[in-house]
């Protein structure tokens, strides 16, 4: 067992009303990777805050290589070795990835003076450490969300911190990165290092997780060994109940298809797709990072102009896409960025609510009806079991998952046509997961016809009764309603991943770690 | 990787408008294609270049500062009267001269960062009022005479008067002047300060994202005080280099000049929300503003036209900027409108 790097005795944090962490009594060792895990709002992300000198605990002590404080600065904590891929990544968005990735390590190096040259390189470096390729040049801003998320934590790595706290780092990556990382964190802990890791992916955590600790409501209800863990018992404490997921079957009785597209293409992303959609349709839209899926998602929302083939909805060619006809048609975009562009952070959760929905209750003149706008907002988060004190306090402070529910609720309330959902349940927990698949198919069986962009297979079997399987931006399979009735669960898991893998092939690990 | 470009695409911008200006201007009046034009431009825009360079730097920390003009104002005319009327020999140097202007110039910006941080207002209001403040400081306590030309200190107008070198052309000898000196000084060390130290990095980190900023252990008061410190610095140098050109000291000369060097440093691609400009965007936007205000009478135009194109020149460069990011933007399917 590692030495007691980081101790934690009777830690207590509200905002305001919200009591957010109640009594924490916790301890973290080096050559140990730790898992927090609990559903969204339980605390975790304010506990490792309150750890890294962010927030000012109310009560309690923090106990750092023996030496014991009631709070730490920021920068307290970086020189004793704590670092953090903060859930917002916590980036510089006019500054390029490589001045983001080798920021900490300039600011707290003895030196005063700063080259371009040392900057480049410690960038080059952690990039190769984690064996992937990115345009060094190119800002924050102008970067892809898996490009920033691979920032924070080259970020982090850079410092050669003792523990390192990961808070959800693979929300926008998949396969490939997700192995890589999860390859370094096991690295790190032989090389002595405390990891603590969150996140939402079960499966994830039991690849690598020594301890899992797990948070409910602000407390620590559970601390284990993994090995006294499964999925279902995990789940079990996190929630406080059996979590079943549903599995969908369509019972819409229209068969005109509403979206139609053939042979559409657009130069480096995608080509060749056709397919169409059925009121009461959820079609899966599967495959790896860069396999074109997200691309086309946005393609057919009017963002993305595409080259070749043709888009027909309810019949109708649709020629010069906007994303202001797509919206008049009926068709919403909940996009895989969520914080650029789904929600106005320092606006209360409800004007985010009512912002898609605002003919709804703007009486004439264009003045709004307020009460009606409160009502709107109340119901939908009720019904999206959003987490908040009230509805007028700032989506700012939402845990990082109840401000997605907060995303996907105000568009599902717009009642679309088509619904494409890029990623909806990233960051989501186990238990909220049901709740979000339970909402899609009701509204699908209800005649929405929704376009599902997941990496997650076991998501997309469950929710969709077409699956289109893409790589490098061909459409490789598409499974059809028959075929996905009659085979189970796994079966179709299985061949979806091998269908991924066999495009993909995953690099072969040597024993220095290189990737070749 | 795509190469780090030296010169950017506003820039450019301003680089093409100088040189279609400048051919324009000369097709009309062959004039003012001469040494003396440009020589007569870098000594005018010397105080605008100087401030341009300060106010870049408070902009790219996410700050804002309107009381600089009040602050070289309030360096030049204490030095000018503290000169005048001292009479011990050794202090009629202009090395002192700068140095005096330069530490009242740093104490009203110490005062400024201060208030700022502890208040958590808008550095605009803030700065407005520090604006009154220091004017009310100098008229109530300090004084409101005129210097006029012959009681300015000698080392002044010698200053004003002395060429870093001459160059002899058919309509006689021209001179560059000497006040191109701390123009290149402000300039290199704002270069150096903003690209090769921490405390460069902590200025663009502070204006991307404060709380960001503060996760990397930044202290935001420290970068302040140096931001709002500096920008003093180089108002009390640009007060010094004022009262040396005009050759004389009004208790309200340089008012209401601020927005034209914060409008030079915009047009120059500074951001106004913070985290992003470049020096030399900044220093071109002070050429564009300067080559209007000296060279529209060769047009035959009267000067009220210059307000003209600089608020046109403001409006598409601003616009370019913000175009040529959403473009950007939308290749990497990153979309905010
Ligand atoms: N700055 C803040 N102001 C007010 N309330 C806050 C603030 N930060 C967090 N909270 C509240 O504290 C609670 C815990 O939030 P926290 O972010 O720690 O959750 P989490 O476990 O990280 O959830 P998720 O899995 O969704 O990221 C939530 O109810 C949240 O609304
Ligand atoms: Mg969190």
């Amino acid at each position: 067992m590692g030495q007691e790097l980081l101790t934690v005795k009777n830690l207590n944090k509200s905002f305001g009303g919200i009591h957010a962490l109640k009594d924490i009594n916790l301890t973290i060792r080096s050559n140990e990777i730790h898992c927090f895990a609990g559903i969204n709002g339980s605390g975790k992300s304010t506990f490792i805050k309150c750890v890294s000198g962010i927030y000012e605990p109310d009560q309690g002590e923090i106990i750092l290589n023996g030496r014991s404080y009631s709070r730490l600065s920021p920068q307290e904590a970086i020189e004793k070795g704590i670092q953090v891929i903060y859930q917002d990544l916590s980036l510089f968005s006019h500054l390029t990835i490589a001045e983001n990735i080798a920021i900490n390590k300039i600011m707290n190096s003895k030196k005063r003076l700063v080259s371009q040259k040392e900057i480049y390189s410690v960038a080059q470096t952690q990039l190769e450490k984690i064996g992937v390729e990115m345009d060094l040049n190119a800002t924050v801003q102008e970067s892809t969300m898996a490009n920033c998320q691979l920032t924070a934590i080259c970020r982090a790595l850079a410092m050669d911190a003792k523990l390192i706290f990961m808070d959800e780092p693979t929300t926008a990556l998949t396969g490939k990165e997700v192995k890589r990382l999860l390859t370094i964190v096991m690295d790190l802990k032989k090389k002595g290092y405390a990891i603590v890791f969150i996140s939402h992916k079960l499966d994830e955590i039991f690849d690598i997780a020594d301890k899992i600790s797990i948070f409910r409501d602000g407390e620590i209800v559970g601390d284990f060994e993994r090995s006294e863990l499964d999925k279902k018992k995990l789940s079990h404490y996190m929630t406080g109940r059996e979590v079943e997921y549903p599995r969908y079957v369509r019972t819409f009785q229209d068969n005109t298809p509403l979206l139609q597209v053939d042979r559409l293409g657009q130069k480096e992303n995608y080509q060749d797709i056709s397919f169409s959609v059925r009121p009461g349709d959820i079609l899966g839209l599967t495959g790896l990072l860069g396999s074109g899926r997200t691309e086309l998602g946005l393609t057919l929302f009017g963002l993305n102009p595409h080259n070749e083939g043709s888009i027909f909805f309810e019949g109708r060619e649709l020629r010069r896409l906007t994303p202001g006809l797509m919206k008049s048609l009926g068709i919403g975009l909940l996009p895989e960025d969520r914080a650029a562009q789904g929600l106005f952070a320092n606006r209360s959760v409800k004007q985010n609510l009512s912002s898609v929905v605002l003919e709804r209750f703007s009486r004439t003149a264009g003045l709004l009806d307020q009460k009606e706008e409160e009502r709107i907002a109340i119901e939908i988060s009720t019904d999206m079991n959003v987490k908040t004190s009230s509805v007028d306090a700032p989506v700012s402070t939402l845990s990082g998952g109840n401000q997605q529910k907060v995303v996907i609720g105000k568009w599902i309330a717009s009642k679309p046509k088509l619904f494409i959902m890029d990623a909806p349940t990233v960051g989501i927990d186990v238990g909220s997961k049901a709740e979000i698949y339970d909402k899609i198919q009701f509204y699908a069986s209800q005649g929405m016809a929704i376009l599902l962009i997941s990496d997650e297979i076991e998501e997309i079997v469950l929710n969709c009764n077409r699956i289109l399987v893409m790589a490098q931006g061909r459409q490789i399979a598409m499974i059809e309603e028959e075929e996905r009735l009659q085979a189970s669960q796994s079966e179709l898991e299985e061949k979806i991943m091998q269908l991924i893998s066999e495009e993909n092939p995953l690099p072969v690990q040597t024993q220095g770690g290189a990737v070749v | 990787m795509r190469k780090r470009k030296v010169i950017n695409r506003t820039e450019w911008f301003l680089i093409g408008i100088i040189f279609l200006y400048c051919a324009m201007v000369t097709l009309v009046n062959p004039a003012f294609l001469s040494f003396e034009t440009l020589f007569d431009i870098l000594r005018s825009s010397a105080v605008t270049t100087i401030m341009a360079a300060g106010i870049m730097v408070v902009i790219i920390s996410g700050g804002i500062d309107v009381s600089f003009t009040a602050v070289a104002l309030f360096g030049a005319y204490v030095t000018t009267k503290i000169l005048t009327e001292t009479s011990a020999a050794w202090m009629e140097h202009l090395g002192i001269a700068f140095l005096l202007s330069i530490f009242m110039g740093i104490i009203w910006g110490l005062l400024n960062a201060v208030i700022v941080h502890k208040l958590k207002l808008p550095a605009f209001i803030i700065t407005l009022g520090t604006q009154n403040l220091i004017f009310g400081v100098m008229t109530t306590f300090i004084g409101s005479k005129t210097y006029g030309a012959a009681a300015i200190p000698k080392v002044f107008s010698r200053f004003a008067s002395a060429q870093l070198f001459r160059i002899h052309t058919a309509s006689g000898t021209i001179g560059v002047s000497s006040f191109v000196i701390p123009v290149a000084i402000v300039l290199a060390l704002t270069w150096f300060i903003m690209y090769k130290t921490k405390m460069g990095r902590s200025i663009f980190a502070l204006g991307n994202s404060e709380s960001a900023a503060m996760r990397i252990g930044i202290n935001p008061f420290r970068v302040r005080l140096f931001v709002y410190a500096y920008m003093g610095a180089l108002a009390g140098v640009a007060g010094v280099v004022y009262v040396s050109q005009v050759r004389s000291m009004y208790p309200n000369a340089l008012v209401g000049d601020e927005l034209s060097v914060i409008a030079a440093a915009v047009i120059g691609g500074t951001k106004l929300s913070g985290g992003q400009g470049k020096l030399l965007g900044a220093f071109l936007g002070v050429l564009i503003v300067h080559l209007l205000n000296n060279t529209l009478i060769f047009l035959g135009l009267s000067s009220s036209w210059n307000d003209f194109f600089i608020g046109a020149l403001m409006i598409v460069s601003v616009s370019v900027t913000a175009y040529q990011e959403r473009l950007k933007n939308r290749k990497h399917f990153i979309f905010t409108e």
